[in-house]
């Protein structure tokens, strides 16, 4: 699954560990995710939602879909 | 990033490549009839103690967590058990004509330990808290549980005819922790 986890972190100047500490989970999560290998839990995915302010489908996106 | 050492300056590497030598310097020495079981038993206790530093200085590095922490700790409690149950049990069966419930009790000497390892692996799945981590935990568990299947199958045929000798069923634990980690080293290589 795509998403633009990568950019929404840059726009805040957050590091990858930055992210992990704000989400509560290791730097290997945020690195796994944002390279697309991991697709979070919903409720993971929902904390990062709330994290941006966002909904989730303006962070991550079907197979496909651009950024 | 804070460099990884002990307050003697040690890595983990240095405490791993000390056991490893260690342990590998007493087997040549038991296998080539340099020294009884029981003084090897003593040494590979002694060679353990290495575990400690070892463990110490893994959670000064920045990747460990109070769960890894934790496990690490009662792997090693564990293993330490296991040493000891294993050299107790060995010297009981050597040195006296036991019972059959005799036989029993010191068999479960090292086979509690080994309880208390998978209790302990089940437990770091049960706390640990992030999902990716435990995503690939599970993963590197189910693909060494396959190896260990392919593998025993395998064996047990070649065995039933007579091809290879007999091995004792204690060994799918080793090779299933072996496995964990050739699982984990793949992971890793191909990026995942």
């Amino acid at each position: 699954m795509n998403n633009r986890l990568k950019v929404l972190r840059a726009e805040r100047s957050w590091s990858q560990q930055d992210l992990a500490d704000r989400l509560g989970v290791s730097r290997q999560s945020v690195n796994a995710i944002e390279t697309g290998r991991y697709d979070p839990s919903l409720p993971l995915a929902f904390t990062i939602a709330d994290l941006f302010g966002l909904p989730i489908e303006a962070i991550f996106l079907r197979d496909g879909d651009s950024e | 990033m804070e460099k990884a050492t002990t307050p003697s300056g040690r890595s983990p590497w240095f405490w791993a490549g000390n056991y490893l030598a260690s342990s590998a310097i007493i087997v040549v020495l038991k296998l080539t009839d340099a020294i009884p079981a029981p003084v090897a038993m003593i040494l590979f206790l002694g060679a353990m103690g290495l575990l400690i530093p070892l463990v110490r200085a893994g959670e000064r590095r920045n990747c460990a967590n109070p769960v890894i922490i934790r496990y690490n700790r009662r792997f090693l409690i564990a293993s330490f058990g296991y040493v000891l149950g294993l050299g107790i049990a060995i010297a009981v069966w050597n040195s006296y004509k036991l019972t059959s419930t005799m036989v029993f009790v010191i068999a479960l000497l090292p086979t509690l330990p080994t309880f208390a390892m998978i209790w302990a692996m089940g437990r770091y799945l049960v706390e640990e808290t992030d999902e990716y981590l435990r995503y690939r935990m599970v993963r590197a568990a189910i693909m060494s549980l396959g190896m260990v299947l392919a593998i025993g199958i395998f064996w047990g045929f070649l065995e039933m005819f007579e091809l290879v000798p007999h091995i004792w069923a204690w060994w799918v634990l080793p090779v299933w922790a072996g496995g964990l980690g050739l699982a984990q080293l793949w992971m890793k290589v191909r990026g995942e």
